[in-house]
């Protein structure tokens, strides 16, 4: 009964995951709503677009009744902007995540002018306003969605789109060729993120980085820093004594127990 | 669609979400933390779980009632609505499974004080104290009872030693912060502290991390 998976989300964890990401599609048959357990769906009416989460947009599309409109950021001029981004303007850093939109409730029925949108996405959140949502409940992979960014599930949903959806998206054969190029980039860049990792500074920040990139070397990178702190923990604990002794006020909290504790772990994994 | 619809409409302000979909995303959020952490976490304390089976049982009586009526028409709605129910169901049952992973892991841990007890929904806390029970009958019955009295116990913790074993909460994890915050990490060289702005990700121990989430300043990722 007991879950047998691993410590973090696996990559068919994630893919679920993406699959709640709302898109915008066209109906080519009128529906009407439907109560579903999460809220009730948009009545359909062509042509008027509608926001879905994909997997009800990925079934829409297989029994033909709908077509979905990419995200912005998966036009290919897009693309090559991120890529340029990622290899000339920032070759070290991941290129930056989406903005944060003010209205964040992902479920609005009816479209919003392109402008307005554009307009929305620009603003900065205003204070007091609830800032617990977060992928995949942003509508950041709607049609307007701003382009020139790559949302947390860009790699699953990029992929999922080109495999059920292929003549939905412009210039597939191109993007698919940008996407293979981008991936290699970022793969780099996260390979190269386990130098920081080794060093042991305690905090490693990876702005922009995706989902699915994140769930393929999830198991390595916790390893490496898991390992760093086993192989570590005596000097560590040396260090906090001393700085707790010369009057250091933050090593205190933690030094004694813990770190016995994780030596006799060690034996056991 | 009455005036309040209207009015939340076109205030961007109001997080005007209905129920259910507030309710997918908190399920969404406690599965992903569940399954990223390396030590169980409070049973939500809002009635999320008991409320979302409660919908997905009345879910299954309206599929049960459209099964019924063979209107070519409702056929599709059905065939989507079953696709949901299977996804909010995998959700429940994958949250559940991982937290009784680690209540079979550390089962004598999580019983030990009350605090950690307080963390259990009471059908786990049953669960967790009859499995246990049934563990040391059946160690007592095949090897414990030759022993003598001193070294029958599971959970000795004399001699500075427990034999009690503990989750590792200096395990590494992914957290994403919801907001701009100062995020401060302890490290083998040195300790780390960084001014961290909304949306990035960053690895640290699972011990620096727990303020975070707790505040919501963070989500586990």
């Amino acid at each position: 009964m007991a879950l047998p998976l691993p410590q973090g989300l696996v990559p068919t964890e994630v893919a679920f995951l993406c699959e709640m990401e709302m898109v915008t599609i066209v109906p080519r048959q009128r529906l009407e709503s439907i109560p579903l357990l999460s809220g009730d769906t948009p009545a359909l009416r062509p042509p008027h677009r509608a926001q879905m989460p994909l997997w009800l947009a990925l079934l829409l599309k297989k029994q033909r009744r709908a077509n979905i409109v990419p995200p912005a950021w998966l036009h290919p001029a897009s693309l090559a902007d991120i890529i340029h981004h990622e290899t000339n303007v920032d070759p070290q850093a991941f290129s930056p995540p989406p903005p944060p939109p003010t209205r964040a409730d992902g479920r609005t029925g009816r479209a919003k002018p392109l402008q307005e949108n554009i307009r929305r996405t620009r603003e900065q959140p205003k204070p007091g306003e609830d800032p617990r949502l977060a992928p995949p409940f942003l509508p950041s992979c709607t049609a307007e969605s701003p382009a020139g960014y790559l949302p947390y599930h860009w790699l699953e949903l990029a992929e999922t789109l080109l495999a059920h959806a292929a003549d939905d998206v412009p210039a597939a054969s191109e993007v698919r060729a940008l996407l293979r190029d981008l991936q290699e980039v970022r793969a780099a860049k996260m390979r190269g993120s386990t130098a920081s990792l080794e060093g042991g500074g305690g905090v490693v920040v990876l702005r922009g980085v995706g989902a699915m990139e994140l769930a393929e070397s999830r198991a390595f990178v916790l390893g490496v820093v898991d390992g760093v702190r086993k192989l570590g923990a005596s000097a560590e604990t040396t260090r906090r004594d001393e700085e707790a002794n010369g009057g250091g006020g933050y090593g205190g909290r933690n030094a004694g127990g813990g770190f016995e504790d994780s030596d006799d772990e060690m034996d056991f994994d | 669609m009455d005036i309040d619809d209207i009015l939340r409409e076109v205030d961007p302000s109001s997080s005007g979400l209905p129920a259910e979909t507030r309710d997918l995303q908190s399920l969404t959020r406690v599965w992903v933390a569940e399954r990223s952490t390396p030590e169980l976490l409070s049973w939500p304390t809002d009635g999320l779980v008991e409320r979302v089976n409660g919908r997905i049982a009345s879910q299954i009586e309206r599929v049960e009632a459209l099964t019924g009526d063979m209107d070519p028409r409702s056929n599709f709605a059905l065939i989507v609505i079953q696709t949901e129910l299977e996804r909010y169901k995998f959700l429940v049952r994958s949250y559940l499974r991982a937290r009784l992973a680690k209540v079979d892991r550390h089962a004598l841990h999580y019983l030990s004080t009350p605090d950690l007890r307080a963390r259990l929904s009471g059908t786990e806390l049953a669960y967790a104290t009859r499995h246990q029970a049934l563990l040391h009958n059946h160690y007592l019955a095949s090897f414990l009872g030759s022993f003598g009295p001193t070294l029958q116990n599971l959970n000795d913790t004399s001699g500075n030693i427990t034999m009690i074993d503990t989750p590792d909460l200096e395990n590494a994890v992914f957290i994403r912060l919801l907001r701009d915050a100062r995020v401060q990490g302890k490290g083998v060289d040195a300790d780390g502290d960084v001014e961290g702005r909304t949306g990035d990700i960053i690895i640290l121990r699972w011990s620096d991390a727990k303020p975070l989430v707790d505040t919501e300043t963070a989500e586990l990722v």
